[in-house]
Parts: structure tokens; C-alpha cells; sequence
């Protein structure tokens, strides 16, 4: 076998590509031909939804930055979940409504916090806000491990709500939600190299934040 | 792609994103090799490589946002809503007030269907769908809940023998943690991290042999509280089964051999070495669990 600096294929490579989440199917209409009874539905709902329920709550909660609210929108991201159900087609599950929880954490935000939502530019930019960020390449000396091993809850949680969206949704997808590099680069729906790249910085700008403090 | 003729990128940010992809599980095996090498002759890269693991340690340890019961009641309830249709003789609920007022938009229009009604027919009558009572569902969600994890500890009560309670404090505490937001609370494949995160805890840490070359991955730990007290947990994948081992400390305890109380769905077998009282409880067949078994015994003497 090559040595090569390729990445596994994912174990679950089967990753949800970008869903329609809001197409309400109607409920108890047969919308195709072999349609899953209104039971399994209902049961692959409890099955495919209800275990991922705490990791929707974090990731709502780091995308609209509070826990109250992040109730709000994975109960909505469960009503369209419930509806989208049956377009469900496998793959992991987490993924799948993650997604649909993330896109409904973009909708609620515009939709109440429309000031909040910052106009993301292009990767430039976001390098550009790395940099005055201070990442920290290999090529720089990094704050010690055991410095940010220590690091205390408060400054950790504070250090990551101060992420730039992109870099913190990265982050929180991979790090908190345990999804893999694939899976993100599915929901995201950017390359692979990009959520790679991304993950780094969120990483290099927490290192360096959290290496800063005495 | 030459210079270190490995196969990696040489410039340094590539080879961090290598870093990167390592500690997140990313890499196969040789390329995992190709870059835990460069680390070992690189200072700068094992540090960077501690840098990460430090991080993803200490984001991993932040705390979880709590799904209470009354929310998942809520969630269970939306479930609900086109499941109970079928299973149930439609009854004319249209008055009934909604807790869930975005759901009920299609409601109203309600004809009887009846339980038996052919999906033929259902299909032509879409508006006989009802979306009343939620609030009499998400009572009958959260008592359905309550009452699945009920039965379940009930069930190991009266079936198991010996330490009753105790085996169904376990089994609750393993299906608890297959709905929890994730099944342990230190993740890590290292038992270097896993030991020292339970003694700091509860100053206990069980053997944790590594049992990944055998198919048994180990995930990490958690703490189950059973009869009031704290006790260790640690957590193997098996394929997409997960494992709980809780172990008991005992105090000049007895050695006993496994002992087999599998019940309701789930294998569960139990087995003291003098140190510590195990349970191990899994959705894997019998066999397997009793293969996982022998494995953790032989490795953990």
C-alpha cells in the first residue's frame, strides 16, 4: 500500500448532502410510491432525531450563543426535521440534523438578531482576521500545552464565542459535535481542504488566546 | 509531494493540517505512521501536535448543554404528531388547545379516518389529517418515556438474581447514555487520559486496557452515580455496538466468574477479580459480549 498523506475515507462516508429541510411532505400522503407508513416515520423520527437532541443544543447554542434561544431553534430545526423525515436516506444521523439545525440557526438568526449576523467575505478576508488575530503557525513559537490544558471554562467558552462564524462553526462541528472532516465539508458545502484549513486556525486563534492569559 | 519522501506536505502549513487530521481521528494508517514520525524528529511538531491534543482536550471537557425532560418531552411530542395517526381510531380533537400553535396551520378540517381506513383511501382525503391535542401528546410522549426507561430497570429487577438494584441502576445507566448528547464524559482512546480524569473525579480508575487491536476500541469514561455513590465507568466500541463497563470497587471482595444477566434486549454479564465488581452491558449478541469479556479479563490482569 502507497504511503500517502491521504485521508481515510470516512467510515461514514455516506455524508447527507445539502437538504431541502423545509419541504413539508404531507403528512400521511403517500408521496411515493413504496411510502414508509406514518408509524415508521414517526419511529425513524424517534430513532434518528431524539439521541442527538444534546448535540443540537451545543451546536445551537455556539451558533446563536445562548442556551435559551438554542431551545428555540432545535425545536423549530425538529418540526422541519419531522417533516423532512422521510427524505432521510441514511448516512449518519447527527449529520443529518445537524444540518438542518444549522440552517435553521442562520434563519432564526437573520430573522431576530439581524444585526448580529455578520456579512461574512471570502476566505481573504477570513485569513486577513486570522492574522490580526495572531494566529500561530508551526513556524512560530506557540503558547506551552500544558498552559492551555489549564485553561479554565470560563476563558475557554469566552475565547470560542470570540471565533469568527466560520471558524467557530468549524470548530464546534468537529470538536464538540464529533463530526468528521467529510461530513463537515458535506454540510458546509465547501471542500474538504477548507474545513482542514479552517479547523486549524479556530484552533491556532484558541491556542494563542488562551496561551495569552497568565 | 518529496523531500521527507513520505508522502506528506513539506511545507509547514501543510504538514500542521497533517497534525490536524492525526489527532482527529482523519488519517489511515500509514499516513498516521508517516506523520507521527515527522513528529518524533520535529520538537516543533510534537509541540504543536501537544498543542492540539491540549485543545481538543479541553473543549471536549466543556460542559454540554442539558437536554432537560420537559424539552425532550416537547421533541418526542412533535414525533408523535404523524405517528399516533395510524395507530390510533382518529377522534374529533379539533378544539382542543395546542401547545404547538406552528403545527396545528393544516389542522381543523378534521374527518373522522378510521383505524382500518386502506391508504388508498387515506390518500385521497389529506385534510382529515388533525393536528389537535398536542398537549394531551407530549403528556403521552413524556409518560412513554418515563415509562420505557421504568419498565426497562423493572424488568432487570426482577429478573436478575443477585445485586438487583445494582444491575439495574447499571442497565438504566447504559440506556441513559445511548440517548444522552454523548455516552461518556472524557472522551479519549488513551487510558493514559482516562485513568487520570476518573481519579481526579471520583479517585478511582478500574483497569482500562486498550483493547483496540481486538476490536474493542476504547472510547472513554464517564462516572455513573449507583446506590448514591459515584463509580467508574468506561466506555468500548464495538463495530457501531457501544459497551458499558462499570466497575465497583470492592474491598476484599470475592472473585467471581462472569456471571450472565442479560435481559430485555440487552446482554449484560457480571464479574468480580477482588479489586473491582464489573458490568458490562451492551445491545451486542451474548457471544460477543461474553468474547469482549474474556478479552478485557485477560488484559486487565
Amino acid at each position: 500500500m502507497p504511503v500517502s498523506g491521504n485521508l481515510v475515507l470516512g467510515n461514514k462516508a455516506r455524508a447527507p448532502s445539502r437538504l431541502e429541510v423545509v419541504r413539508p411532505i404531507p403528512s400521511g400522503v403517500s408521496d411515493h410510491g413504496a411510502a414508509l407508513s406514518e408509524r415508521a416515520l414517526a419511529e425513524r423520527f424517534n430513532q434518528v432525531v431524539l439521541p442527538h437532541l444534546g448535540d443540537a443544543l451545543a451546536l445551537a447554542r455556539w451558533l446563536t450563543g445562548n442556551a435559551a434561544d438554542a431551545e428555540d431553534v432545535v425545536q423549530d430545526a425538529c418540526i422541519k426535521a419531522h417533516a423532512g423525515i422521510s427524505g432521510y436516506a441514511g448516512g449518519n444521523p447527527r449529520a443529518w440534523l445537524l444540518t438542518i439545525v444549522r440552517n435553521t440557526s442562520y434563519t432564526w438568526m437573520s430573522r431576530n438578531r439581524p444585526r448580529a449576523m455578520m456579512a461574512v467575505g471570502d476566505l481573504g478576508d477570513l485569513d486577513d482576521m486570522a492574522a490580526a488575530h495572531g494566529t500561530s503557525l508551526p513556524d512560530e513559537d506557540g503558547p506551552e500545552a500544558s498552559l492551555i490544558a489549564k485553561a479554565d471554562t470560563a476563558a475557554l467558552e469566552a475565547a470560542i464565542a470570540a471565533l469568527p462564524e466560520p471558524f467557530r462553526e468549524t470548530l464546534v462541528l468537529r470538536d464538540i459535535n464529533g463530526l468528521a472532516y467529510r461530513e463537515i465539508a458535506a454540510m458546509l458545502d465547501v471542500p474538504m481542504g477548507t474545513v482542514m484549513s479552517r479547523l486549524a486556525r479556530a484552533r491556532g486563534l484558541l491556542a494563542s488566546e488562551l496561551g495569552r492569559a497568565p | 509531494m518529496t523531500g521527507h519522501d513520505d508522502g506528506l506536505p513539506n511545507d509547514p502549513e501543510g504538514i500542521a493540517l497533517m497534525i490536524h487530521a492525526l489527532v482527529d481521528g482523519e488519517l489511515d494508517a500509514a499516513a498516521a505512521l508517516a506523520v507521527e514520525r515527522r513528529i518524533a524528529a520535529d520538537p516543533r511538531l510534537a509541540a504543536e501536535h501537544a498543542r492540539i491534543l491540549a485543545l481538543r482536550g479541553a473543549v471536549a471537557r466543556l460542559p454540554r448543554p442539558d437536554v432537560s425532560d420537559a424539552f425532550l418531552a416537547r421533541i418526542a411530542a412533535i414525533g408523535m404528531a404523524g405517528g399516533e395517526q395510524q395507530a390510533q381510531p382518529a377522534e374529533p380533537q379539533r378544539g382542543a388547545p395546542s401547545a404547538l400553535p406552528g403545527l396545528i396551520a393544516g389542522a381543523g378540517a378534521g374527518q373522522r379516518r378510521e383505524a382500518g381506513t386502506r391508504p388508498s383511501q387515506t390518500r385521497t382525503s389529506p385534510r382529515a389529517r388533525r393536528f389537535g391535542s398536542f398537549d394531551w401528546r407530549a403528556m403521552a410522549a413524556s409518560i412513554m418515556i418515563s415509562a420505557v426507561l421504568a419498565s426497562g430497570a423493572t424488568q432487570w429487577v426482577m429478573q436478575s438474581g443477585v445485586d438487583d438494584g445494582f444491575a439495574a441502576a447499571v442497565a438504566s445507566g447504559h440506556r441513559r447514555s445511548l440517548l444522552a448528547a454523548s455516552p461518556i464524559d472524557i472522551v479519549s482512546s488513551d487510558r493514559h487520559t482516562v485513568k487520570p480524569w476518573l481519579d481526579a473525579r471520583i479517585g478511582v480508575s478500574p483497569p482500562a486496557p486498550d483493547l483496540a487491536q481486538d476490536g474493542y476500541a476504547l472510547i472513554g469514561g464517564r462516572v455513573e452515580v449507583i446506590s448514591d455513590r459515584p463509580v467508574p465507568a468506561l466506555v468500548y466500541r464495538h463495530r457501531e455496538h457501544l459497551i458499558t463497563l462499570v466497575a465497583e470497587p470492592q474491598q476484599g471482595g470475592k472473585v467471581t466468574q462472569p456471571d450472565d444477566l442479560s435481559s430485555g434486549g440487552f446482554s449484560m454479564v457480571h464479574w468480580s477479580d477482588g479489586a473491582f465488581s464489573y458490568w458490562a452491558i451492551s445491545d451486542m449478541e451474548r457471544p460477543e459480549l461474553d468474547d469482549f469479556v474474556a478479552r478485557f479479563r485477560k488484559a486487565a490482569v
